[in-house]
């Protein structure tokens, strides 16, 4: 990458800006004349366009420490640059470390007890083996996979929509990973599962990964939504599987990237035909047993009601379909009313959506009747007093209805959300548009793969009865062992999970403009690696975890921080924040209440009083809900769950690919002040207690095997019991005025010969402890 | 007009700093962002103050959304054409290079039932919806041409707040943050307030940070004593026992801390717990309007029920400018129509949602800035009134506006712009913006600009990618300026 470079396609980029200014002051009455597209440059010598090359494991003075063929890469660049590594950490730190890592969570003092103890050689890899093969190594790895797959459990936009079927993607995520679905078949189906296995239900739900988009149910401009969620479908697609930035090059040939504007529509056209479903019944497991069953029980609470509504609005249904259907701006109202027999593929696309917005909405008949009658009035002088009862009956009967809304399932479904071709092959035509905008197509596009990516590869599309095919052909484009891209950005990424960035620090961009890899031929080697070993990211995992690389302490090495401040080299483990997730989850584990539950239904965990999120936000009734783990807390787009957001969770808005670490007031108030944690922290002090026994050193030692895996050493421990003595003072001091009101901890079983001002000194103690540094990193 | 000389001059001035990947990090008042922003960005420096790229006109902005659009034609943009017309159809003229709902019956021109009166030295036209505000007359600049895109609430309200119709880009708010950091450790610098019972629609998207590190966004202010989420300390916990307990935390974070004398990022996570500590009574006070006298209160008009919530929600804004935070985020929620819980979204029964509406807004605006003035803070606060849209000449459902993009009116007042004037303008009946127009992104240009700030200058590297507030768009709209 050459500075001359950028400038060259930088002067293209400022030409198609200023172009896009003409087009604003065109649209504000004058036209400006569309430029013909420039075509980009067709061969690239960008290395991640290159193929992957196994390449040979260097030879390294320091042969001892190498561990795995990873280590041999690190160690070459370290002696390169005069470092060395880091001995390897204490068991506790790594133990800590790696639990939290693969799993989510802190390990039991019993886990750390018997890991540390463990004298036989290979103790190491099988606390790797177990890690790997529990299935919380699923669900922490699913977290993560959602946040690049843009994972919500509503539409957002205004109305926020629920999307009752998403968690089953969420499942199969967690599953996938569970039992170490090979990467290019878990691409494959969550870009084509419908065409590639349409009899299947996980593949059918595995295509959530494209239906995930934020959609807007209110839009009048079916054309316009159309364009949008393609959009969406395209660019995530492309971050996430090839960390390419093609939303910029849908406006304006890429300023950067080898990618025209004309091939970015081309890449958008696999997707033209590709519609969202989200009523197909899915296989009756007992989710779907207790939610049909809940549904049954209102239906026939309902009924009457529901038939009388139905049957006061039978007579003038058409009329409010017709007005409903002019709410819509001209180019969608021309497909909707179309009858069906003249409808192009396109037409097709835009009454699918038609349909499945507007099922069953109350609201559509009161403003119909409503409009209308004040619409007559004004043209005839006449209140239509027929219409004005008919919409009070309606209304009355709504008021009836919503009576038995507390009989409703809350959560779950008995249906699966997929991506279909609605059963036709062919796809409405795709152009490329001027500077993106959809209302002014040029020339008409096919479906191809970028030139400078593609190396010569040419998209196989087969049409079935049913469906273009052509996600099929993308899917294995993108899934083949040839693409240069895939299995580096796939193992870039998990790499970033463990050691805070990536080889490529720009995970989701191995453009020019992104970053050069800090150890290229360690991601080839990774990469390579990767595919021969069938695409398993169990076994991905398991390398780096066994490496030296990973064992290494995190301790400060002043040599270290002066030669290498960002450790790009790995001279030492970088010690990192715990993630929201981490941090809730383990101290659900901590306080003892951690409902150990995988998959079902997204649950609405507590919020703090005063969040008026209203309906969107009505905290689940069955106190198990609000012990469950972080990953099945309800994603609700326009109310992210608030202590997982102050922590830097993912923003379920567009595809998220780094968790960033801030540090803020608000974070510090969350966890200490919250309800939430504090009741933790009462549940954590009665566990120790529990566990401890009467022993305030031993209490002392529990609570910091607990959270931290250690003991305190002696300084803590004089220090904690020093503030025991004073702070039950400052307790006793509130009760001046004759009354005290203390927090105590929860579940100790007797009270007896207990001093109640220290064990509210206690519990202040355990929250503090909880809110440490040391609680709150990986070492 | 395809050719503006200024804009291109303003693009191509701007090409050495995207050229170079160095350059375009650079921060304004010249810091470097830690380039990975990965894990070594302790929370001081990112909030640390920076100085802006040229000296600010304004310190503040309080940024009025008018939730639900409100119609022009009926506050603002006085039409004797369509009133002479009303009842007919809309000629079509008028209506060429728009695409229109047809619910409702388009197609009726419907003229403003109000009373209309010129005031102040400027002759400023006001309906009598807003008797208060028409005598602040001479500090507003008008744009009376402004423009967005969308026909619904969702997408023009996420575009006014954020520049794009998707969720997922910064908010304006959420890039002043960024580029000016904070001038008040003790509280948010970038704030949002809302009136009514519930937080607003579609909520946090609206003023989240996108892209930019999450400290950057607005923190939702909520009505009552305790503004933020958890800044109350536990129930059972008092002062000292609370204080007691964080001296050991410290205590317990510095012993450890000591072991890594280069790490900011735990130094700054031990400094949190005391800005917290702070914010816990920083935050109620600068809220708490009961400080205020009798005559501020009833200048905002709290001792009238119609405008006593938005009123308070004001009152809080000027405390928080006061209090040097950079960005005030004001929504308006629904007020009592009837019975029934509306914002200014007029589709029906138009005459009796805009005097509820315009009720609850009038005084509460008038005396923010008749207070603002008093206080000497007018000069450097910038008062915006905006919606995502107007409403349309033609009538809906017999007595209700639909919704227009295409030409409607917002103002500024403070903050250096351009006293008692009026910018651009709408076709003789009210509907398309004649001549040029003001878009959202001309209007973020403009709000940056007069707190010193190039909007084309003002850029982020996100994943390789250099973005800036106004997308490619944008201008300074220099006629409003003083």
């Amino acid at each position: 990458m050459t500075r001359r470079a950028i400038k060259g396609t930088a002067l293209v980029g400022w030409g198609v800006l200023i172009a896009a200014t003409q087009l604003v002051a065109g649209q504000s009455g004058t036209t400006a004349p569309a430029p013909a597209p420039v075509t980009a440059t067709r061969s690239s010598t960008h290395w991640a366009y290159q193929p992957v090359v196994r390449p040979d494991v260097p030879v390294v003075k320091k042969q001892a420490w190498v561990r795995t063929p990873i280590d041999a890469f690190v160690l070459a660049k370290l002696e390169e640059k005069e470092l060395t590594p880091s001995p390897d950490a204490d068991r506790a730190t790594l133990i800590r470390r790696s639990t939290l890592d693969v799993l989510g969570l802190i390990p039991s003092p019993e886990e750390v007890k018997a890991f540390v103890e463990d004298k036989s050689p290979d103790a190491y890899e099988r606390l790797v083996d177990r890690l790997l093969a529990s299935p919380k190594y699923g669900e922490r790895q699913a977290r993560r996979w959602l946040d690049l797959a843009r994972y919500a459990d509503s539409t957002g936009f205004e109305g926020d929509r629920t999307r009752p079927n998403m968690w089953r993607y969420r499942d199969y995520v967690v599953s996938a990973f569970n039992h170490d679905k090979p990467y290019d078949q878990f691409v494959k189906e969550q870009i084509a599962g419908d065409e590639l296995a349409p009899e299947s239900q996980e593949s059918l739900i595995a295509t959530g990964f494209l239906a995930g988009y934020p959609d807007n149910y209110n839009s009048r401009d079916l054309v316009q939504r159309k364009y949008q969620i393609t959009t969406d479908m395209t660019d995530t697609v492309g971050s996430v599987f090839l960390a390419q930035t093609f939303a910029c090059a849908r406006c304006h040939n890429h300023k950067f990237d080898r990618i025209s504007q004309k091939e970015y529509f081309q890449i958008q056209s696999f997707f033209a035909n590709t519609a969202e479903v989200s009523d197909i019944k899915a296989t009756v497991g007992p989710q779907e047993l207790v939610f049909q069953k809940t549904q049954h029980q209102w239906e026939e609470a309902t009924k009457e009601v529901r038939a009388r509504r139905e049957a006061l609005v039978a007579p003038i249904k058409a009329e409010i379909v017709k007005y409903q259907k002019e709410r819509y701006l001209t180019d969608s109202r021309d497909a909707i009313f179309k009858p069906r027999d003249q409808w192009t593929a396109q037409d097709r696309w835009v009454n699918h959506r038609w349909q499945s917005v507007t099922k069953g909405s109350d609201y559509e008949v009161d403003r119909y009747l409503r409009e209308t009658t004040q619409l007559e009035l004004e043209e005839t002088g006449h209140t239509n007093e027929t219409k004005v009862a008919l919409r009070e009956q309606y209304r009355k009967l709504g008021e009836e209805l919503s009576k038995f809304n507390s009989l409703r399932p809350a959560t779950g479904s008995d249906t699966i959300t997929a991506m279909s071709e609605l059963g036709h092959p062919d796809a409405p035509p795709t152009y490329l548009l001027f500077v993106g905008n959809h209302e002014r197509p040029l020339d008409e596009v096919q479906p191809g793969f970028p030139a400078a990516i593609a190396n010569g590869a040419a998209p196989q599309i087969v049409p079935t009865a049913t469906t273009s095919g052509r996600r099929t052909a993308l899917a294995n484009w993108i899934a083949s062992a040839e693409n240069p891209l895939t299995a580096r950005v796939y193992v870039n990424r998990v790499w970033a999970q463990y050691f805070g960035r990536g080889i490529v620090e720009s995970v989701s961009n191995f453009g020019r403009a992104g970053r050069a890899p800090s150890h290229p031929a360690l991601l080839d080697y990774l990469a390579d690696r990767f595919v021969r070993d069938g695409w398993s990211p169990k076994k991905l995992h398991r390398e780096i975890l066994l490496s030296s690389v990973y064992r290494q302490s995190s301790e400060y090495r002043e040599d270290v921080a002066k030669a290498d401040p960002q450790n790009t080299f790995l001279a030492t483990f970088p010690r990192i924040r715990l993630d929201a997730e981490q941090i809730r989850d383990s101290l659900l584990v901590a306080s003892g209440t951690l409902v150990d539950k995988v998959g079902g239904p997204s649950v609405f965990a507590q919020v703090p009083e005063g969040l008026n999120a209203g309906n969107l936000w009505q905290a689940s009734k069955n106190a198990e809900d609000h012990h469950r783990r972080s990953l099945y807390i309800f994603t609700r787009r326009s109310v992210p769950y608030p202590m997982l957001e102050t922590f830097n969770m993912a923003s379920s808005q567009e595809v998220h690919s780094q968790r960033v670490v801030t540090t803020t007031p608000m974070q510090a108030l969350t966890l200490y002040n919250s309800d939430q944690v504090f009741e933790w922290s009462q549940a954590l002090a009665g566990r120790v207690i529990r566990e401890a026994g009467a022993s305030e050193s031993s209490q002392l030692d529990r609570l910091y095997e607990i959270l931290y895996a250690r003991t305190p050493d002696k300084t803590e421990k004089a220090t904690l019991l020093s503030f025991l003595d004073s702070h039950a003072k400052v307790i006793r001091e509130k009760g001046k005025d004759g009354k005290l009101s203390i927090a105590l901890p929860t579940g100790v079983p007797s009270w007896d010969a207990r001093n109640p001002l220290r064990d509210a000194a206690f519990v202040d103690l355990v929250h503090t402890v909880a809110n440490s540094n040391d609680f709150a990193y990986r070492f | 007009m395809t050719y503006r000389p200024s804009r291109r001059e303003l693009l191509l001035n701007t090409a050495a700093g995207i050229g170079g990947v160095t350059l375009s990090q650079l921060l304004p008042g010249g810091g470097l962002l830690s380039a990975p922003l990965l894990a070594a960005a302790p929370g001081e420096d990112l909030l640390a103050p920076k100085a802006p790229h040229f000296p600010a006109k304004a310190k503040s902005v309080i940024w009025l959304h008018q939730y639900g659009a409100p119609s022009s034609l009926d506050l603002y943009d006085y039409k004797p054409d369509l009133v002479r017309l009303t009842g007919q159809e809309v000629p079509a003229s008028f209506m060429k290079g728009i695409k229109t709902s047809t619910q409702g019956g388009v197609g009726k021109l419907y003229s403003s039932k109000r009373t209309w009166k010129q005031y102040g030295q400027s002759g400023a036209w006001f309906s009598d919806l807003l008797p208060n505000l028409a005598e602040q007359a001479d500090k507003l600049a008008f744009i009376k041409a402004s423009k967005t895109i969308g026909a619904t609430h969702d997408i023009s309200v996420l575009k006014l707040n954020t520049g794009d119709l998707n969720p997922g880009r910064p908010s304006l708010g959420a890039w002043v943050h960024y580029a000016l950091g904070s001038a008040n450790p003790d509280l948010p610098a970038y704030v949002v307030l809302y009136s009514g019972r519930r937080e607003p629609e579609a909520g946090s998207v609206n003023w989240n940070a996108g892209f930019l590190p999450a400290v950057y966004q607005g923190i939702a202010f909520r009505p009552g004593p305790s503004p933020i989420l958890n800044v109350d300390r536990q129930k059972l916990m008092s002062d000292a026992q609370q204080r007691d307990s964080l001296d050991l935390l410290k205590r317990l974070n510095q012993l450890r801390a000591a072991r890594r004398p280069d790490d900011s990022e735990l130094r700054a996570r031990i400094d949190s717990y005391d800005l917290a500590y702070r914010m816990e009574s920083s935050a109620p006070e600068a809220v708490d309007v009961t400080k205020e006298s009798a005559a501020t209160k009833s200048l905002y008009g709290l001792d009238d029920e119609p405008s006593r919530d938005y009123g308070t929600v004001l009152l809080r804004a000027r405390r928080l400018v006061e209090r040097n935070v950079r960005f005030v985020h004001v929504v308006t929620g629904n007020v009592d129509v009837d019975g029934d819980n509306q914002d200014w979204d007029a589709h029906q029964e138009l005459e009796k949602n805009h005097s509820a509406n315009a009720k609850a807004v009038d005084k509460p605006i008038a005396g923010l800035l008749a207070d603002l003035q008093a206080r000497g803070l007018l000069d450097t606060t910038l008062v915006v009134w905006t919606s995502e849209f107007g409403r349309t000449s033609y009538g809906q459902s017999g007595n209700g506006r639909d919704h227009n993009p295409w030409g409607y009116t917002q103002w500024m007042a403070g903050g250096g712009v351009k006293a008692a004037s009026t910018f651009g303008q709408t076709d003789e009946i009210g509907l398309q913006s004649v001549g040029k127009a003001v878009d959202t992104y001309d209007l973020h240009a403009t709000v940056l600009n007069q707190l010193g700030l190039d909007h084309l200058k003002l850029t982020f590297q996100n994943n390789g990618r250099s973005e800036r507030p106004t997308v490619v768009y944008g201008e300074v709209v220099k006629e409003l300026l003083a």
